[in-house]
């Protein structure tokens, strides 16, 4: 025979009673809070959470250094571009200087707009992007770019000479990291990009100015003595020549490549971000699924809490009011 | 003739004596229906034997008589309740504490964990490789490196203070344990005393039973009773903890008798863990035994205390501190703290990977254009001289010395000042000068790196292989299954615990419908005896009126 005791009654109702609000509360706060597992032993996975947290984290910090480095390189970018334009301008310049139909005092004229391209070109190797010159390597707190002056003239524009900083961190080139093995390098040394235009405006200035320049090819040296007119107008002529071809090297060697360079570099960290982007969803996809809460799922399952909850309410009521006292 | 008259009245008053005897039996478990521990009662009765044939030829019988009151119980369910205690005594205590020790490393919530302090940390210095020269990216460096050491130190710290809070908790198990064998003891000599004298001893055996369960819940024993009466307790390993009427105290020391070859266990806060011992010499003397390995291996809240806690096998002579959950978890974080002192602080020093000698120039370098020492990354506190090459010159500041907790105790920042992180490499290493560029990012570049590098963690005999990331994978996993495990056993053992108690009380607690219907049947059986009277009286009047 079953003997149901008064303490067996009360204690099952009551237990059962309990376990039904618990699961109430546990629903309601999957609910509330949209998390299921927020703590290691709730969930077997506990290892793969954890690890889908670090892959995100990882993944966000690379996309932070990833957008700076875009913007970065976006802003060297106009600044090739605008180099480039301006040596085309040069050019022209130089073809119409390098006419011998042209008066020696009109090439002097026409020195005064190189003047200008010069000292641009300059600036635009010394440009610096967030109060860093982005041209300096690591060394980006110095200007790559310096100015010294030839011995002649003694002083005006044809004076001034441009050199680059020779500290061995310029060379140390940034880069990012686009994952764990890939990263881009994001500067180039001002005298690799710049070296070859600058001298080409050097010697293109003084030729038509009426100045040579020492040595005859390569780096300038400051040297370079006033040319006699008239014995000496062919020998300007022939330097203003010789000008415009370095002036094509430097574009077809230096400043084409660089923007073809920038923009491979370009595609490579947009590439490589799309691909963050698409590991980071798919991260956050299984992420969701072993730790979210599923809000359908959840909420059907409060539903179904909530119903035993009110069964147990109403049958305790009802079984502890029994008593055989009112029937005997 | 016989007096058959006499007869029915002396058979009805037996009769009424036993229908008292039986409601006030009712009345008695009607009022224990809420007393804990309270087994109903039953009194027998039987028929009263003819002391002699008196009427020659037709016996009648004499009415009723009252037997004994019997307890209805079972030792096999009052057993079985007790195991069920012991398991879930074991099994809550586990649980309350993995489950506080893995708040540390939850997945949600403001808690600076060490793995998102270890995430933020390498995410800013990566930052920082691109802007090596910007302050705020420097400070936020600093700012993360210190949250990372501070939640290594204080995950340890947390773990270290659950362990000795553990410790601490057992003098007071154990006094209770004390009391209960105590009192058992007490009730077995009151128990066999009354009852050898043919008196009932069932509200002592209530009693008694009552506090078997109270003793359960704290630690197991089997129990055995002997023909006086008496129980006999007795832990797994055969030690008697009562003996039919005395008790044997236990005791909770960390100087035994029996010093531990390689000394007494560590705590991870540095102390020492106690031992429970059975002291048997005398107060000049003493002789312990050890009884804490077959507490710890036992069930009760005492087993749970111990296991979480840990415990150091005497006979185990290596320097090893005491086995258990949280030494197991203590250990790893260690491991971090070690590895962040060694490993990250090498390849920080720059990355022409000089021996880690004191003195030698390491080729990283700060803003001021200074190179960072051995501990210029992690660094500790430690009051004598420091070293990293694991001589043993320095014991205590040297890294080879062993011990959990020795590092991730006192592990801080080695720079206190955004400058001083040496973000730079050394760029002028070819021409024998040593220049440091502030827009170098490569030694924070490199140092960004090792959140993806292999790692041999060590600490004392303990090893990990695999990078940060996996390491704190690892912890999470364990705690988890740990906590998750505890809380399934608590949970289990509830259910079985319910279920055996439903089990006693189906036998042994009160149910008032049957109180009552009995009532009924005894008032019953008590009016129909009075009416025998009544009749009994109506012969004596008919022969009375015939003189």
């Amino acid at each position: 025979m079953i003997r149901i005791s008064q303490n067996q009654s009360v204690r099952d109702l009551v237990s059962n009673t309990m376990e039904n609000k618990r699961r109430v509360s546990e629903y309601s706060n999957q609910l509330t809070s949209g998390v299921r597992v927020s703590k290691p032993s709730e969930s077997v996975d506990a290892g793969a959470i954890s690890r889908y947290q670090q892959q995100i984290a990882k993944i966000d910090s690379y996309s932070g250094v990833i957008a700076q480095a875009k913007s970065y390189l976006d802003f060297q970018d106009q600044i090739v571009s605008q180099a480039n334009d301006i040596m085309v301008r040069a050019k022209e310049i130089a073809q119409q200087g390098a006419n011998e139909t042209l008066e020696q005092t009109s090439r002097a004229q026409l020195a005064q707009e190189i003047f200008q391209i010069r000292d641009q070109m300059a600036s635009l190797a010394n440009s610096s992007y967030q109060g860093k010159y982005v041209y300096g390597g690591a060394n980006d707190d110095t200007p790559p770019v310096n100015q010294l002056s030839y011995t002649e003239p003694a002083s005006g524009d044809a004076n001034k000479r441009y050199s680059f900083d020779t500290d061995p961190a310029g060379s140390v080139a940034k880069s990012i990291r686009l994952t764990d093995e890939i990263s881009v390098s994001l500067s180039t040394k001002a005298d690799t990009l710049f070296g070859t235009s600058l001298e080409a405006l050097e010697r293109l200035s003084r030729a038509l100015a009426g100045y040579a320049t020492t040595p005859a090819s390569g780096t300038p040296d400051g040297g370079g003595a006033a040319y006699t007119f008239p014995t000496d107008f062919h020998t300007q002529t022939d330097d203003i020549r010789a000008c415009i071809d370095q002036i094509d090297t430097a574009r077809n060697n230096d400043l084409i490549p660089e923007r073809v360079s920038i923009g491979g570099r370009l595609r490579r960290i947009e590439t490589g971000q799309a691909l963050l982007d698409l590991s980071k969803n798919s991260a956050k996809e299984v992420l969701s699924r072993l730790q979210d809460a599923d809000e359908t799922e959840a909420a059907s399952n409060l539903q179904q809490a909530q119903t035993a909850l009110q069964a147990s309410y109403t049958v305790t009521a009802k079984v502890l009011r029994l008593t055989i006292l009112d029937y005997i | 003739m016989t007096n058959f008259g006499a007869k029915i009245l002396g058979n009805s008053t037996s009769a009424m004596t036993a229908q008292q005897a039986l409601l006030a039996n009712a009345s008695n478990n009607i009022a224990n229906v809420n007393t804990p521990g309270y087994t109903r009662r039953d009194i027998s009765i039987q028929t009263q034997l003819d002391p002699a044939v008196v009427d020659g030829y037709l016996s009648i019988g004499s009415g009723v008589k009252l037997g004994d009151i019997q307890r209805l119980t079972n030792a096999f369910l009052e057993s079985s309740t007790r195991t069920a205690l012991s398991k879930q005594g074991k099994a809550d205590a586990k649980s309350d504490y993995l489950s506080r020790i893995e708040n540390l490393f939850a997945f949600t919530g403001p808690q600076n964990t060490i793995g998102s302090a270890m995430n933020e940390f390498f995410s800013s210095v990566n930052q920082l490789s691109l802007n090596p020269s910007s302050l705020d990216q420097r400070l936020n460096v600093l700012q993360r490196g210190q949250d990372l050491v501070s939640s290594i130190t204080a995950t340890y710290n947390d773990i270290a203070r659950a362990q000795d809070e553990l410790n601490s908790r057992l003098p007071q198990e154990i006094e209770s344990i004390n009391k209960y064998t105590e009192e058992i003891a007490h009730l077995n000599g009151v128990i066999s005393t009354r009852e050898t004298v043919g008196l009932t001893a069932a509200d002592e055996r209530d009693h008694r039973d009552t506090i078997l369960a109270q003793l359960a819940g704290k630690v197991s024993f089997t129990t055995l009773e002997s023909p006086n009466g008496m129980i006999n307790c007795t832990l797994d390993n055969g030690f008697p903890l009562v003996n039919q009427s005395t008790a044997r105290a236990l005791k909770v020391t960390t100087t035994p008798s029996f010093a531990p070859p390689a000394g007494l266990p560590n705590s991870l806060s540095g102390g020492v863990l106690s031992y429970v011992v059975y002291d048997y010499g005398t107060a000049n003397a003493p002789m312990d035994l050890d009884l804490t390995k077959v507490l710890k291996n036992g069930q009760g809240s005492l087993g749970g205390i111990l296991q979480v806690r840990g415990y150091a096998d005497p006979s185990n002579t290596s320097p090893f501190q005491a086995d258990g959950e949280l030494v197991g978890l203590a250990a790893r974080v260690e491991m971090v703290a070690r590895q962040l002192l060694t490993g990250v602080n090498q390849v920080y020093r720059g990355s022409d990977e000089a021996p880690l000698v004191a003195g030698t120039q390491g080729s990283s370098g700060d803003l001021n254009g200074n190179t960072p020492g051995v501990f210029g990354l992690f660094d500790f506190n430690y009051s004598g001289a420091k070293d990293a090459d694991g001589d043993g010159l320095a014991t205590g500041g040297d890294l080879s010395a062993s011990g959990i907790g020795v590092f991730s105790r006192v592990l801080k920042l080695g720079f206190s000042s955004p400058d001083e992180f040496a973000a730079a490499l050394d760029t002028n290493q070819l021409s024998g000068l040593t220049s440091f560029s502030s827009g170098d990012g490569r030694n924070a570049q490199a140092l960004a790196d090792l959140r993806s590098s292999k790692f041999t963690f060590s600490v004392d005999s303990n090893s990990f292989q695999g990078t940060f990331d996996e390491l704190y994978n690892s912890i999470v996993s364990t705690v988890g299954t740990l906590s998750s495990a505890a809380k399934v056993e608590a949970d289990v053992a509830k259910a079985s615990y319910q279920a055996a108690v439903s089990k006693r009380d189906e036998f042994s607690a009160v149910s008032l419908d049957e109180e009552f219907a009995n009532v009924i049947k005894y008032q019953k059986a008590f009016q129909a005896s009075a009416r025998m009277i009544k009749t009994a009286g109506e012969l004596l009047d008919t022969i009375v009126s015939l003189i």
